[in-house]
This record gives C-alpha cells, structure tokens and sequence, in this order.
C-alpha cells in the first residue's frame, strides 16, 4: 500500500506549506482507485472509497460513546468501520470516556486518557509510520504499547430522553501525545457533530484522511470541517524551551484559521497553581519515578495535572506508565492498587472517591480542588501529613512524608506570586515555569550526558578490520566523582543534596530509560564510525592478500552491514551507504564467475 | 508583498463539476471520472492580485443532498462563494437560486457570490441560455461567467474576478464592481429562465 504524503515527507524536501498539502492531494485521485477497503467493497460502492492510510498517521479511530439505560456506557459507533479494538480495548474506552458520576459535568467537559494496547495485533501500519518518529523529541515519540484517548463529553438535560438526559462523548483514540492539538480538533468539530450526527463525522473522518502526514519540523495545514489549523510538530533539533510558533497571518478569523503554538503543551501555571509552593518537591517525585496520585474533582483537572506532571521534567521523558483519567473498572485496576507489593512508578489521575480508601497506602497524594483560571494562589505552603487523608473531601494539597533534596529555590516562588499579583496572564507565567523546570532538568541531566558522552571510546581506537569497540561501563561511583567538578553547581544556585538526588535517580525508571535510549545511540554511532572507515579501506588492495573464502566472508559481511546500517537508521555520512555498494560490487566483480553468480543472488530479497 | 489568507467556498448540486473547476483551477488538470465528494475537499492556491497576493483556502463542498446540513461551516467566514450549476441541466440552476437564498439568510454579509455556468463546452445539450443566468447574476450582483473545467474555459478568469471584487484591506474601494449586497437586496426578481 502506498503510503500517501511520504514523497513530501523525505528530509530533502523543505517545501513551502502549499507543496505539503498539494502533494498529498496530487496523490489522492489515483490512490483511490488503487487501494478499495475492505469495507467500501462490502458495501458495494464505486464511488467515494476511502483510503485510510492519510487517517492512520494520526487516528486509530473515532467512538462514539453513549448512555444505554440496559448496558450502561456504550460504543454506538466507531469509525472508521474496519477499525479494530478488542472487547477490553472497547470496554477500557466506554469507562473511561465518562466522568465517573459523582463528578457532576454538566455541559460540555474535555479530558484526556490513556490505556493499554491489547497485546500481539496491528503492527503493520504503525511500523511504517515509525520513521516519523526518529526526528521526534522523545517525550514525544510514540509509545507502541498505548494509546491516548481524548474525549469531548456533553451532558445536557433532555426531557425527551428516558433518562432525563442526553450524555454523550465524541473520542479520538491515538498513539500520538499531541493533546493541546486534538483538543483543539474536537473543540472545533464535537459540538457540531452532537448537533449533526453521522454525515458529519463521516466528512470530519474523510478531511482526517486527506491531511499530510504528521512530519515534524514542518508547518502542517490541517483543514477540518471549513476551518484551517496550523501547527508544527517539534522535532529533536529544536533548541529546548523554544517553541517555534507557525508564521501568523494577521487573520484572527477563527471561522477560517486556527494557529496553535504547540501540539502539545498544557498550561502548566494553571494546573500547578493549586500545589504551587511544591511544584519543586513534585519534579524531584516525577523525576524519580514516584507512585503519585492526582485526586480530583473532575477528569479534566485530573488529566491536565497529570499531564502537566510528566511533561515538568522535559526533555527527559517521563518513562513509567500514567494515566492522566484512572477508574476502578480499568483493566489494569488490580495491578496498580493491589497492597500485597509496594505501589507501582506510575501517575495516576483519579476522581472516584473510592481511591481515597483505595490508594491509602500510596506514599504521594495530590489533591486539587476546582482550577480556578490562576487568579489565586493557595496560602497552604506547607506539606500536609498522608495520615490526615481520609476522604477525597480531605483539603487540597500535597500528602506526603517525602523529604525533597534539594532546598527550595525561593526566587521562582516570588517572581510567580509577584506575576498573579499584576496579573500576568496565566500562558506567560507558564512559560517562566516551564523555563524554571528546564533549567533545573538541564543542570540535573548535563553532568550525566557530560559523563556518558566519556564512555565513548576513542576515534583512534576504532580499525576496520576488527568489531567495532566496546563502549566502557557505566560506573556509578565514577559518575558521582565527576560531579565535585562539574556537578549541577555550575549551571544551577540550587543547594541541597544533589548527590543523593542522583543515587535515587540512578535508580529509577526514568534513568533506565534515558540511558538505553543514549546506550543505543552511542552504539549505532560507534557501528556508523565503523562503517565509514570501511570504505575509506582500498578493499581491493585487501582482497588480493587474502583467500577467496576470506573475500567470500566479506562480501557476505558487508551486505549484511548494508541491511542493518538500513534498518537501524544507522547516522552514517550520507554517501557512506553508496560507497559500501560500490565497493561490494567491485569485489564481487573481482571473483571467479561462478562465485559471482551466488554472491549478486544473495543478501537480495 | 501583503499575503491574505481569503477563505472560498463553491456550491452546488452533485455532479455539476465544483471538484473539477477546483482541480482545472489548482492543478491545471482534469479528470472525467472524478469521485464524488465526501464532506468537502481542501485545496489552496496563491494568486497575485495587484500588490497583494492572496491565497486561495477552498473548500470544495460535496453537493450531494445528504451533506447539505454542513454547508453553513464551509460558508462561514468565508470571503467569497462560488455556486455552480450545469449548463445542460436546468434543474441545477434551481438549486443554485437555492443557495443564494441560503447565503442570504445566514452567509456572511459581505460575501462575493460568483456563478459558473460549467460545462460551456456541451453547447448541444444547452438547458440553460447564457443570458437568462447572466441576468439573473446581474440582479444579485454576483459574479458570472460560464466555464468549462474540461477545455480550461474561464477558470482563471472567475477567480480573478473574484479577487478583483474582494474590497482590499486598506479603505480604498476597490477597482471593480460592487460587492455582493445580500442583506439589503430587494426581493430577487421573478423570472424564469428557460
């Protein structure tokens, strides 16, 4: 299946805005004959097949979940028709699309959740998308084994209905963690939809289809339902902290054109701000993958804390699970509260009351009250004691017996409180402490990069005639060394406990998964070094000093070079792969006819 | 040079040609065994029009009946409307009195309305005289001209007519006619076209 947008996707082609949109639809004719689904051919039309690949780089599907009075919640309709979710992926879905009923939500309410992928299915698609991915930063990179669910839900009184009633939710379930972007979506077209129903969600899905592909670092124009959105994935290479909002127009017509300066940014200020004086005590948590709980009044304030959280140690990713909406019918329910094993590294985002009695053992314990759009800050500074949580009707604030490390820096406390009292708006103190989370994150991380980078070996030590070295060992204590001289004092005025803080850290979740991420990095470099000193070998000159067995072997090893350097993305100079070629190929050519005949054969598929 | 972002929409019954003029318009091309549309398609182009250049949002809006309660989305904020009707097909043009109608109770006040005749090339199966449609067009103030999107007749030219009738961003009115008074129209004259 031709995957459509992908010519204007290619690292090559920086061009303008119209390009991206007019390649997808130059392609768009032909690729309808080409690919019916299944579906289409069901239902016997000739005319308006959809293709669904455009669909997939950016939705799995689209619920519709409803109120049955017999069932209960349930999906009345999942678009497009063939796509799959197993039985517990459905039910996961109609949980947790609702606010659970003591949350009250009239009107219209948005959140966010996310769950598990049913083990073993659909891999196909996703692993073609996967090369979008690789110039993603990484706390934005797809997860394989979740999806992000997120829910417009609308709760108005209805006489007409037996229920009193009419409860409904439009949901986009994705892999992609681009949540301030589909909120934006389903801003724009769920109100319409409860009012218009099925040719609407079907023209909504089909626009969906025809969008260019999710490539990062580009300006997207994603039409939807008349109205244009502009966005720009970030991509690795961004600087950090500086968000590249999209050239603006000076249209504010909101009927013709959105422009959203992130995909997917939460207002961070709004969602700190009822547990503001801990918002350094909660990074170091987060940081060390600590059992957290948000208890809230609403899944909204749930999912946006719980999302602000994880997104606080950025650009480190957050590498545990979490749950921005949490409910007691979740399949992962038993596992996350059980008391026979210590509480799980996980975020959890809950608004039952049940998990106040439920989750009594958990060491960390953030209860918000309604947010209020920043105008006040709480007066409680100081942390409460777990024992004193009885009830979700407890005060909010943070219960915990946790002693941070590091001393609280007093300075981000006054600059914030001296911004609510002039009254700066809330999207300006969130990027001052979003810059404060950055700062404290990089001078935490750079003396680990600094000594990771050391492990590297040398460029000296690295011959084309043996395997590539070893990278040296990661040695704690080594580590913890560096630092008297170039620990985290010389980029933050911070004191406390750093040390400690890294032993701690050395031993969580989100260590192991930064440090595979850079081991694997550090590796692929050292195979791409190897490779590109390969070819700058006169291999001819070797294989005239050796057997034809011994050419043989290398012939074979190359090729196999060629297919893992391919596979791997391996950062090699760009005409590396182009010179190994040659050089096979000219030592083939330098073979008896026969061996030559097998050794072109093989290696191809 | 000062780009404007000028949001488009055409109109009409399914099947009169609103996705080829569109594509003749964009791509220079034409397809005679184009899909219906599903919902609206989204194409833009960028035209210069004296010191300005303005680009083109279109949307390209399906004409068949059960997507005619999304219209009002596509009509929104937009600067211009393009109704189509089938020269060969009388019925057509009804509807396209329909349309008008709808964008003067509830399209935007200062919308550009253009009328296509398309398919000016099959003039032996005519239903529609040219002159009824131009009266007709006259009497609203809109924009006409009859096109084909098949031998490329008229396509540049009803856009370029419609940026010449776009009032530009400084106050200085602009060079061409009038623009399109929905609110304060008389009632529509009664005549039949055929």
């Amino acid at each position: 299946m031709a995957l459509r947008g992908l010519a204007g996707a290619g690292p090559s082609s920086h061009g303008p805005v119209d390009e991206v949109v007019a390649a997808v639809q130059e392609k768009d004719l032909p690729a309808v004959v080409a690919a019916p689904g299944e579906d289409e051919e069901i239902e016997g039309r000739s005319r308006g097949l959809l293709r669904w690949d455009g669909f997939s780089a950016w939705l799995h599907c689209v619920c519709v979940v409803g109120f049955d009075l017999e069932l209960g919640q349930a999906v009345e309709v999942i678009y497009p028709q063939h796509s799959k979710l197993t039985d517990k992926e459905k039910t996961n879905i109609c949980y947790l699309s609702f606010p659970d009923s003591n949350s009250g939500c009239l009107g219209d309410t948005q959140f966010c959740f996310r769950f598990r992928q049913s083990s073993g299915q659909r891999m196909s698609l996703h692993c073609l998308l996967d090369h979008f991915d690789k110039d993603l930063p990484v706390y934005l990179k797809k997860d394989p084994a979740y999806f992000y669910g997120y829910v417009y839900f609308r709760q108005v009184r209805d006489k007409t209905l037996k229920r009193g009633y009419f409860q409904k939710s439009l949901v986009l379930i994705s892999k992609l963690p681009y949540i301030h972007f589909f909120h934006t979506v389903l801003k724009q077209i769920a109100p319409e939809y409860f009012e218009k129903s099925d040719p609407y969600l079907e023209a909504a899905c089909n626009d969906v289809d025809r969008w260019p592909a999710p490539v990062p670092g580009k300006t997207l124009l994603l039409p939807i339902m008349g109205v244009v959105i502009k966005v720009r994935i970030p991509t690795c290479h961004d600087k950090p902290g500086t968000t590249q909002i999209v050239q603006l127009t000076q249209q504010p017509d909101t009927h013709i054109s959105v422009v959203l300066p992130t995909v997917h940014e939460v207002d961070l200020f709004r969602c700190f701000c009822p547990v503001f004086f801990h918002s350094q005590m909660l990074w170091e948590l987060v940081l060390l993958g600590e059992p957290l709980v948000v208890m809230a009044p609403s899944p909204s304030e749930s999912s946006e804390t719980v999302l602000a959280l994880v997104s606080c140690i950025s650009p480190l990713k957050y590498c545990s699970d979490f749950r921005p909406y949490f409910t007691i019918h979740d399949s992962e329910f038993k596992e996350y509260t059980t008391r026979t094993q210590a509480p799980p590294s996980v975020i959890l985002g809950v608004t039952n009351p049940f998990f106040a009695k439920t989750l009594q053992h958990w060491p960390h314990i953030i209860r918000i009250g309604d947010l209020k759009p920043a105008g006040e800050l709480p007066k409680q500074v100081k942390v409460k004691k777990l024992k004193n949580l009885k009830t979700l009707d407890s005060k909010p604030g943070v219960y915990t017996s946790y002693k941070p490390y590091l001393s609280r820096d007093e300075e981000i406390i006054k600059q914030l409180q001296k911004g609510v009292q002039q009254k700066r708006p809330s999207e300006a103190q969130s990027v001052i402490l979003r810059r404060y989370f950055l700062e404290l994150t990089q001078s935490f991380i750079i003396p680990l990069e600094r000594y990771v980078a050391s492990l590297m070996p040398l460029q000296k030590s690295i011959s084309p005639w043996k395997s590539p070295p070893q990278l040296r060992q990661f040695l704690p204590e080594e580590f913890m060394k560096t630092l008297e001289k170039a620990g985290p004092q010389l980029t933050s005025i911070i004191k406390g406990d750093w040390i400690g803080l890294y032993r701690h850290f050395l031993k969580s979740p989100n260590f192991d998964g930064w440090f595979r991420t850079r081991w694997k990095e550090m590796t692929q470099k050292l195979e791409a070094l190897h490779l590109e000193a390969l070819c700058e070998e006169d291999l001819l000159l070797w294989i005239q000093k050796h057997t034809e067995v011994e050419t043989v072997d290398l012939v074979l090893k190359l090729k196999n070079k060629l297919v893992q350097a391919d596979r791997d993305h391996l950062p090699v100079k760009p005409d590396t792969m182009e010179k190994l070629r040659t050089h096979i190929d000219a030592i083939i050519l330098a073979l008896p006819e026969d061996l030559q005949g097998i050794l072109l054969k093989t290696g191809k598929t | 040079m000062a780009l404007r972002e000028l949001k488009v929409c055409l109109l009409g019954d399914t099947g009169v040609g609103k996705s080829s003029i569109v594509w003749r318009f964009v791509e220079d091309s034409f397809d005679p065994n184009i899909n219906p549309t599903i919902g609206a398609s989204f194409m833009t182009k960028t035209v210069q029009y004296q010191t300005e250049l303005h680009k083109f949002l279109i949307w390209d809006t399906a004409g068949q009946e059960r997507f005619r309660a999304l219209a009002p989305m596509y009509y929104r904020g937009s600067a211009a409307a393009i109704i189509v009707y089938d020269i060969t097909k009388e019925e057509t043009f009804s509807t396209l009195k329909n349309w008008v109608k709808e964008l003067r109770q509830h399209g935007p006040p200062n919308i550009v309305v253009a009328i296509a005749g398309n398919k000016c090339d099959l003039t032996d199966v005519r239903e529609v005289m040219e002159r009824d449609a131009k009266d007709y067009a006259d009497s609203i103030h809109a924009v006409f001209v009859e096109t084909s999107a098949k031998n490329a007749i008229n396509i540049n030219e009803l856009f370029i007519e419609i940026s010449r009738r776009i009032p530009s961003t400084d106050a200085t009115p602009p060079s061409g006619g009038k623009g399109f008074k929905l609110r304060r129209q008389p009632s529509e004259p009664k005549r039949s076209c055929c």
